[in-house]
C-alpha cells in the first residue's frame, strides 16, 4: 500500500482560514507525487467543506476539524463541525436555470462536493455535522 | 499559499475582458460583478473571463457569476470563460454554467467565437 499520510487540523473561522487547509493538502500531495489536477478537485472538495462547517453550522463560536488520511490512491477527507446539524435530505438540489433567475444564488455546496467525490457521506445531527469525503488519486 | 484576489480588466471593440488572480471567494465574486457592472452600465454585453490565475475558488465566489449570466440573459449579452484549471471547469461544470456562457481555451480564441457569431 505505501506511504499513508495523515493530517489533523482545527480551524477557526476567520477570513480565508480554508486556505490553510489547502497548502496542508498541497504539501501532502507534492510529496506523493499525485497529479495536480487530482489535487486541484481535492481543493474544492476541501474549501467546500469547511466553508459548509464554517458558515452553516449554527455553532455561536464555529470552527471545524479537518483530517485527510491520504495514499497515492485515495484521499479521505473528514471535515466536523460542532453546531445545531440539519437534515441532510431537506437541502434542495440547485438547478442552474432556477438559480439564474432567483434572488438566493448561492447553495451549491453539497452538489459540488457529491458530484466531484468518489464517496460522499453526510451525517448530521444536533451536536454536529461529519462530512467525509472519498477522492480516488490513481 | 494561494495569492490574495486581484483583476485586471479591459475594453476591447465594446467587449470586456477581465483577467483575475488569486482565490475566488466571495470578495473575489463580489469584484468581478462590480467590474462587470460598471461597464454593463455602459452597455457592454459581452464579457470574456480569463481564470489562468485563479486555480482556486469556491462556489460562493461562482455564484456571483450567476448574477452576471442573470443580467446578461436579460439584454441578449454572452460570457466566455478561458484558460481554465482543469478541476475549475469541472466545477463550473457540475454547476451547469456552460449552458449559459462559454468556454474557450484562450481570450484570442474567446475573442474568435464571439466574432464567428
Amino acid at each position: 500500500m505505501g506511504n499513508v499520510l495523515t493530517l489533523k487540523m482545527e480551524l477557526p473561522k476567520v477570513p480565508d482560514i480554508e486556505l490553510v487547509a489547502l497548502e496542508g493538502l498541497d504539501r501532502l500531495g507534492k510529496f506523493m507525487e499525485i497529479a495536480d489536477e487530482k489535487i486541484g478537485e481535492a481543493k474544492i472538495l476541501v474549501t467546500e467543506a469547511v466553508i459548509n462547517g464554517l458558515e452553516h453550522s449554527g455553532d455561536t463560536n464555529p470552527r471545524v476539524t479537518v483530517e485527510y488520511t491520504m495514499t497515492n490512491k485515495e484521499l479521505v477527507i473528514f471535515v466536523r463541525d460542532y453546531g445545531k446539524g440539519f437534515e441532510p435530505a431537506s437541502i434542495e438540489e440547485p438547478d442552474i436555470t432556477s438559480k439564474l433567475k432567483s434572488k438566493h444564488k448561492r447553495g451549491w455546496g453539497l452538489k459540488v462536493m457529491k458530484s466531484m467525490s468518489d464517496d460522499f457521506r453526510i451525517e448530521s445531527s444536533a451536536t454536529g455535522t461529519r462530512i467525509v469525503i472519498k477522492k480516488l488519486l490513481g | 499559499m494561494e495569492q490574495q484576489f486581484s483583476l485586471t480588466s479591459e475594453l476591447r471593440d465594446n467587449r470586456l475582458i477581465i483577467a483575475t488572480s488569486g482565490y475566488i471567494n466571495n470578495v473575489g465574486g463580489e469584484a468581478i460583478a462590480t467590474e462587470f457592472n460598471n461597464h454593463f452600465a455602459n452597455g457592454v454585453k459581452e464579457i470574456i473571463l480569463n481564470l489562468a490565475q485563479s486555480k482556486v475558488v469556491n462556489s460562493i465566489g461562482m455564484s456571483f457569476l450567476l448574477e452576471i449570466l442573470d443580467q446578461l440573459e436579460e439584454v441578449g449579452g454572452k460570457m466566455v470563460f478561458t484558460n481554465l484549471d482543469p478541476a475549475v471547469e469541472k466545477m463550473l461544470s457540475i454547476m451547469g454554467l456552460f449552458k449559459f456562457a462559454g468556454k474557450e481555451a484562450s481570450v484570442d480564441d474567446a475573442i474568435k467565437s464571439f466574432s464567428s457569431q
